[in-house]
């Protein structure tokens, strides 16, 4: 299992990096992306994570943009499910817009509005470990 | 036997009476006028929600006021009945059922229980995480099964005998 999902996440890592990066690196992102808060009841700032945006038709697993306060773009953030995880799902082709990977989290989500199932994020960082202050609250 | 609920959203009633000059209404002759708080947590990374206390134990007419108080997630009150997506039952025979809808961070929602037994309910998107409460309202005798829960909510429960004897049951 847990190799397995390294797996995921290396293959998202290596995905993102994209040639399109430069349209969504300031908040509001265009085209599709909408705001979380605006689909879903829930914080416009989430602490740890950002504001987020997120092309509906992509849900659960996104990409979902996120932003510090001052509208830069700090992460590019999917949610698996955990059911999806234990079920072998396939994740083909997932859109990486976000440019630079730096690094990349992975930690258990109980849920939320919009993904309520247990999941995963996925957070593909475009910033320093040292400037994830940006968005911790 | 008709259960009665008051929804009282972001702060209360009796706070908007009061900010309009109006007297807060009388309180039922013999109900504790001591408001029972419920808070909905998470942790730092959302890796797990609950609610705090997870058991309580009221008198009838007494008001149970659950606060969000997670800064990075919303948070719902919803009864166990199959009038709230086909829930399986599991509040008193002919209490009304409820849901808060979601409530954002420092939202409240108000509700008073008039009918004894014991009362289950889950937090909409949580549920599956095991974000489950209990209240017992006076001194009912036994509870609903625990075999219609999912195994997380099972697990989280505490039961009504012990709810009773402690009056309030945190999780950890």
């Amino acid at each position: 299992m847990l190799i397995r999902t390294i797996l995921i996440a290396g293959a998202f890592a290596m995905a993102a990096v994209p040639a399109q990066a430069q349209s969504v690196e300031k908040a509001p992102p265009g085209g599709t992306y909408k705001k979380v808060s605006e689909l879903v009841k829930l914080p416009d700032f989430l602490p740890g994570m950002g504001t987020l945006y997120v092309d509906p038709a992509t849900l659960p697993a996104g990409p979902f943009l996120a932003y510090d306060h001052d509208g830069r773009l700090a992460s590019t953030i999917y949610m698996i499910p955990v059911e999806d995880i234990q079920g072998q799902k396939k994740f083909d082709n997932l859109k990486a817009a976000g440019g630079k990977v730096d690094h990349v989290d992975m930690y258990f989500n109980a849920g939320h509005p919009g993904v309520e199932k247990p999941h995963y994020h996925v957070v593909l960082w475009h910033i320093a470990t040292a400037d994830e202050a940006r968005v911790a609250k | 036997m008709i259960g009665r609920r008051t929804v009282l959203r972001a702060g209360g009633w009796a706070a908007g009476l009061a900010l309009l000059g109006l007297p807060p209404p009388a309180q039922a002759e013999g109900v504790a006028e001591e408001v029972v708080e419920i808070r909905m947590r998470g942790n730092a990374d959302g890796s797990a929600v609950w609610f705090d206390p997870v058991g309580v134990l009221v008198e009838p007419g007494q008001t149970i006021r659950w606060i969000n108080v997670d800064p990075g997630n919303s948070h719902t009150s919803t009864a166990y009945h199959p009038a709230n997506g086909d829930h399986p039952l599991r509040i008193p025979e002919g209490a009304a059922p409820w849901d808060s809808d979601y409530l954002l961070p420092d939202q409240s929602f108000d509700l008073r229980l008039t009918v004894a037994g014991v009362y289950d309910y889950f937090c909409l998107p949580h549920e599956e995480a095991g974000m489950v409460g209990r209240i017992v309202v006076g001194h009912p005798q036994g509870g609903p099964s625990a075999a219609t829960l999912p195994e997380a909510a099972r697990q989280r429960l505490p039961s009504p005998e012990d709810i009773v004897r402690r009056k309030s049951v945190r999780i950890g």
